[in-house]
């Protein structure tokens, strides 16, 4: 059992390209801004000339937990597992599980996606960690 | 000075009405609504012929419409209806409507509930409600989960556990001294619980060993951090202060000083995408409602605060300015929240203890505590906060 994404007129672009091993997002043609989730419109100056970049897929972990217990059933079998906010280079957050060592799971750390196809036309992102975590003043934020 | 907002004072809250609070109550949520409800009416006075609007607190796994309580209570007609949907947010927007739709004449006397039985009706804080499929799932774009639940970001809990991770971070409170400080509120408003004959867990008593050895759910977040999940319902019946007095109530007529809503971008159930994930809300909303009360925090005696996480209590004395930002994990440990602190906050043991009616039994603890009636009595309480989700709230007074 997967939980798997729908894919709607205004996602299937960020999807599509997800399983082609390229994380994008809509860009703004009059602003420049960069946003994620799929608006409409510019979140900003409402400018309807959206169209998709790649992202480079590489950026900071803004948040996260360590879920212990599966509030889906789906999950069973994957806690205890790190999931959380990623902040991109590029500006937008996006929701992210975390590969590797849960204890070097930290905010403030560099990650970077790996694309997995889960099935045969739906890949996910998660995003492995990218070198030693930052220095955190010494706070050790242990699991 | 600025004009006085029209709402301020000119509405009451003269009585309200509640179920039973528990696990597994007999009844639907549609006999719970109409049990609370015919209890508030009692409580104010009015009979059921007299009530002409009625206020939905629509949020997901609310089953009783409008129309099947008009059924259900037999009402001659409504000249006002309204429903309010996301979660804890539409605390303040139930009780702001009815009152301004009282104030713009188009009812007279409005009936507000809040009815859940998520022993029948489906749990909060499981993402596979009444699933028993074994196939995929395909999450729907709406709402964004479709981009969080596929990573496994599916529950309340994951995200209050990241604001939490996050709070730390920003403040630089490290896991042991936020243990302990969500360890206090939960533990105070357990204290406030087994005084309370309403509470679930009014015969629970908690240690602090207790609440540290509890599992993890989330991290940082334990079993105890989290809100109760039951049945029950509470209901209110609203009209002008000026006949309010002139009804037989129940106890004293409440006045609403001030009821807000708020919405902004992300600042919703499941938002995730809020450009500061350790604010609850806008400024401008707590702004807003103290302004519209005309009164200063200062001035508030008792506050209630939405409790879906221990955190919240947290957060929400910190976003409602009753404590200043970044100082709320260590006000709670070292001040408290109890009857000897310089805040009673959640005096009833809050969604974690007395029971999660989405925050309207934080209403009703606001008003026994304005009557002077409460298990767990402020003295001299004579303002009241009730803080819901996302910046909507109400001050209460007397």
């Amino acid at each position: 059992m997967k939980l798997l994404p729908e894919r709607s007129e205004l996602t299937r672009p960020y999807w599509d390209a997800l399983h082609e091993g390229r994380l994008v997002a809509q860009e703004c043609g009059d602003c420049g801004r960069v946003q994620h989730p799929p608006l409409p419109r510019c979140g900003s100056c409402h400018s309807a000339e959206l169209s998709w970049r790649d992202l480079a897929g590489t950026g900071t972990i803004y948040s996260y937990t360590i879920v212990h217990h599966a509030a889906h059933q789906a999950l069973a079998d994957k806690v205890p597992y790190a999931v959380g906010l990623v902040e991109l280079d590029e500006g937008p957050r996006v929701v992210a599980d975390f590969v590797g060592d849960l204890d070097a799971v930290l905010v403030g750390a560099r990650v970077e996606a790996s694309f997995e196809p889960v099935t045969e036309e739906i890949s996910l992102a998660h995003f492995v960690l990218a070198g030693p975590p930052p220095h955190d003043g010494g706070r050790a934020v242990a699991v | 000075m600025a004009e006085a907002n029209p709402l301020r004072g000119r509405v009451s809250i003269a009585g309200y009405g509640e179920t039973a609070f528990g696990k597994k109550l007999p009844g639907t949520a549609w006999d719970l609504a109409v049990e609370a409800s015919l209890k508030a009416m009692q409580a104010a006075g009015v009979e059921p012929e007299e009530v002409d609007g009625i206020a939905r607190f629509c949020s997901p796994l609310e089953t009783v419409t409008t129309a099947a309580m008009v059924r259900g209570l037999g009402l001659r007609e409504l000249s006002f209806f309204t429903e309010c949907p996301l979660g804890g947010e539409a605390l303040g927007a139930v009780l702001g409507q009815a009152a301004s739709a009282i104030l713009a004449g188009q009812a007279s006397t409005v009936l507000v509930y809040r009815a859940l039985s998520q022993s029948k009706g489906g749990r909060f804080g499981r993402a596979d409600r009444g699933l028993s499929s074994t196939d995929d799932v395909v999450v729907p774009t709406e709402d964004n989960t479709a981009f969080a639940w596929p990573y496994g970001l599916v529950s309340p809990g994951n995200l209050f556990a990241m604001m939490v991770t996050r709070y730390m971070h920003e403040h630089h409170v490290t896991p042991d001294q936020m243990a302990h400080s969500l360890g206090s509120v939960t533990l105070a408003q357990r204290a406030y619980a087994n005084n309370n004959p309403r509470a679930m867990m009014r015969d629970r008593p908690l240690t602090m060993d207790a609440y540290l050895d509890a599992r993890m759910i989330s991290w940082p977040l334990r079993l105890f951090d989290l809100c109760l999940e039951n049945d029950g319902a509470v209901a209110f019946i609203l009209t002008s202060s000026e006949r309010a007095k002139r009804l037989d109530t129940d106890g004293q007529p409440i006045e609403i000083l001030a009821a807000t809503q708020s919405l902004a971008p992300y600042h919703e159930p499941f938002g995730i995408y809020t450009p500061d994930m350790t604010r609850l809300y806008p400024e401008a909303a707590t702004e807003r409602l103290y302004r519209n009360a005309g009164v200063t925090p200062e001035r508030v005696k008792v506050a209630e605060m939405y409790d879906a996480s221990s955190f919240m209590t947290v957060g929400s004395l910190e976003s409602f300015g009753l404590v200043p930002r970044g100082e709320g994990w260590r006000h709670v440990a070292e001040k408290g929240i109890g009857l000897d602190s310089p805040l009673p906050t959640n005096t009833h043991g809050g969604h974690l203890s007395e029971a999660y009616i989405h925050g309207m039994n934080a209403v009703t603890e606001a008003m026994r505590q304005l009557r002077g009636v409460a298990a767990n009595q402020v003295q001299g309480a004579d303002v009241a906060i009730v803080g819901g989700a996302s910046g909507t709230a109400v001050i209460l007074g007397v």
